[in-house]
């Protein structure tokens, strides 16, 4: 994702001493690697603040949190116990600074549930979340960016006109329905699959495909969309004239410069899909990190909820940066910013 | 730039010829939720409260099914025998009401925001961009289902969280095209000439914005319906006795086997309303890309 700050500069940009020619300095790979970490770093830091100090107020705003903490069975004496084992009789601005000391430290209390660590439980999770959705991101990716290809080489085609309506509709259809219409279709009427929970290899396909779901439409109209465009170009016109066949001219040239448009997309793809993974998760009985957060925030667990979605931003932030840094690194154009 | 004065100024958005937009999207799109929204306006003059009670001896019937009592179900009934039509058009208040409630705070705020980033510099514009990124990043869902549960299940304490919650992105849409508004010489000759800052932003920059503003709507619309939908699919929505299309589909779950057109008639539902508002959002960016190009030549 690129700054936006740096793509509307509205000032002329003065050219550097000594440089004649373009208005662009590229700055070396590790040095933009270095800002590209920080930046995330900082912005990691800013959202946990902002979720924490938001989970904290909401929490005080709504009532009286001891009694959330207590569930429905707690009476008066379980309440004054967990005031003072919580603080939540001391002033408001000093639980707030413990509060923030604690999430600091990593330290979320133990589940109301069954008093396991929280922290323990959603790590426990997280190997099976993760994989889940490595493997639609990469399925997607593998299915969609060939796909957006062909669709955008030859725009005006009938075949492709259909597959590309096709798109548009599958665009509208939320990857929660998707994952109801396979489990009818493949648990149901055919029995080829397993539907719920994690049984070996057979059932990821079904949770690997509705996650891929959410988030593949969308990738495959883009490609197409800056494919098409790339296409039209007069880099692509001088290779046709130098004798370069058709699949040459659209994979080698044209895709790769319709790429860039989409590295943005398909960094944020990765905040899309855990929000999917959730879903996801409880549609097939996963037993991963989002079913368990959905299962924490019904029963208003609030330690497991708060290590979760902890780890969720900063899985997330892993993710992206990560994209960012590869990227950074296979395309050169990203290197460059502007003096 | 000779011609500045002529082109500089964005012209009227969007202009309504003889029959259509111009746009056969954006004309099939308005359709179709025009039809959608007929369907919500429908219920007050057609449905009876008692209409979505269910009766217990037409449980899990399939469509075109004529109950004892003389009833005759066109899409079917669920579970408790209720009826899946006056379900479907029952939910719509919560699905389009949560969605559209939300999309109009998501259009407020995040023009306000991205405006704000795009006029002030230094310490406010790197507070806004800095929490813009860092908010984009987070998982929508997963903020609002935490807030929601805390704050209840209410129309609108479903409607304002998701609202104050995903207007993220589209500040940072808004964000990057007035800063490009902003440079342009009739925001310039308006300063010069000691126009007020809120004048500028409103008259001048916003009018400028509002093809932008109307595609961003549109499609949030469609995701804002998406995230209710999975928010009740998730017991976490809409209150469960509500006929929101989430719970039906989340309901319908149990009976896959038995009775599919519980999934079916709720998920056909949210499809053509999500394809509607696609097709209007597609529609706008197309007439507003034409409307450059008719610019450009």
């Amino acid at each position: 994702m690129t700054d936006i700050a740096n793509e509307q500069k509205p000032v002329v940009p003065a050219i550097p001493k000594g440089r004649s020619s373009g208005d662009t300095e590229t700055i070396p790979v590790t040095q933009q690697t270095i800002q590209t970490l920080t930046k995330r770093v900082l912005e990691l830091l800013f959202l946990l603040m902002f979720i924490s100090t938001l989970l904290f107020f909401l929490l005080r705003l709504t009532g009286d949190p001891a009694a959330v903490l207590a569930g429905e069975t707690g009476d008066q004496e379980q309440l004054e116990l967990i005031r003072k084992q919580y603080g939540l009789d001391k002033p408001i601005i000093v639980q707030y600074g413990v509060f923030l000391y604690k999430m600091v430290q990593l330290d979320f209390g133990s589940s109301l549930a069954n008093a396991q660590d929280a922290l323990g439980l959603v790590f426990e999770r997280l190997p099976t979340s993760f994989t889940l959705v490595i493997i639609a991101f990469t399925a997607n990716l593998i299915v969609s960016i060939p796909l957006g290809a062909w669709l955008g080489s030859r725009p005006d085609r009938t075949g492709r006109k259909l597959a590309a309506t096709a798109v548009f509709i599958a665009q509208g259809i939320p990857g929660y329905i998707i994952g109801l219409l396979l489990i009818q279709l493949f648990a149901v009427e055919l029995r080829w699959l397993p539907s719920i929970g994690n049984q070996g290899i057979l059932s990821w396909i079904m949770p690997a495909i509705t996650l891929a779901a959410f988030q593949a439409p969308q990738v495959v109209r883009v490609i197409s969309a800056n494919v098409a465009e790339a296409m039209r170009e007069d880099y692509i016109r001088t290779a046709r004239a130098n004798g370069a066949g058709f699949n040459t001219l659209l994979w080698r040239h044209a895709l790769k410069n319709a790429m860039l448009g989409a590295t943005a997309l398909i960094g944020a793809q990765v905040s899309f899909l855990v929000g999917g993974s959730i879903i996801t998760e409880v549609i097939f009985a996963w037993p991963g990190i989002g079913r368990l957060l959905v299962t924490s925030v019904q029963t208003l667990d609030f330690p497991v909820v708060q290590a979760a979605v902890f780890m969720i931003a900063i899985f997330v932030y892993f993710a992206i940066t990560m994209t960012d840094i590869v990227f950074l690194f296979i395309d050169p154009r990203l290197r460059r910013q502007r003096a | 730039m000779t011609t500045a004065t002529a082109t500089d100024k964005p012209a009227p958005a969007f202009r309504f010829n003889k029959l259509g937009t111009g746009s056969f999207q954006l004309d099939l799109g308005i359709l179709i939720f025009a039809l959608v929204v007929l369907a919500l306006l429908s219920q007050w003059l057609l449905l009876d409260s008692s209409d979505l009670d269910g009766n217990l001896t037409s449980r899990l019937k399939g469509p075109g099914f004529t109950g004892r009592d003389g009833i005759y179900h066109l899409l079917g009934t669920d579970q408790l025998g209720r009826d899946l039509l006056f379900r479907v058009l029952g939910g719509l208040p919560w699905s389009l009401g949560i969605s559209g409630v939300a999309v109009v705070c998501v259009a407020v705020i995040g023009t306000f925001v991205g405006l704000i980033g795009a006029w002030y510099t230094g310490i406010i514009r790197t507070l806004v961009l800095l929490g813009i990124a860092s908010m984009v990043a987070m998982p929508f869902l997963v903020l609002a289902l935490v807030v929601v549960a805390v704050v209840g299940r209410g129309f609108w304490p479903i409607s304002l969280t998701m609202g104050f919650i995903a207007w993220t992105a589209v500040a940072r849409v808004i964000y990057a095209e007035s800063r490009g508004l902003l440079t342009r010489e009739y925001v310039l000759a308006a300063r010069l000439f000691g126009v007020s800052k809120w004048s500028i932003l409103i008259f001048h920059v916003l009018p400028g914005l509002r093809p932008t503003i109307l595609v961003m709507a549109a499609f949030f619309f469609a995701v804002l319906l998406i995230i209710e939908s999975a928010l009740s699919f998730l017991g976490l929505g809409a209150p469960l006795n509500a006929p929101s299309w989430g719970n039906m589909l989340s309901d319908s779950r149990q009976y896959l086997v038995n009775a599919p057109w519980m999934m079916f008639v709720p998920a056909g539902a949210i499809v053509t309303s999500v394809i509607s508002l696609n097709l209007i959002g597609d529609g706008f960016a197309e007439l507003s890309r034409k409307r450059a190009r008719a610019v450009e030549v």
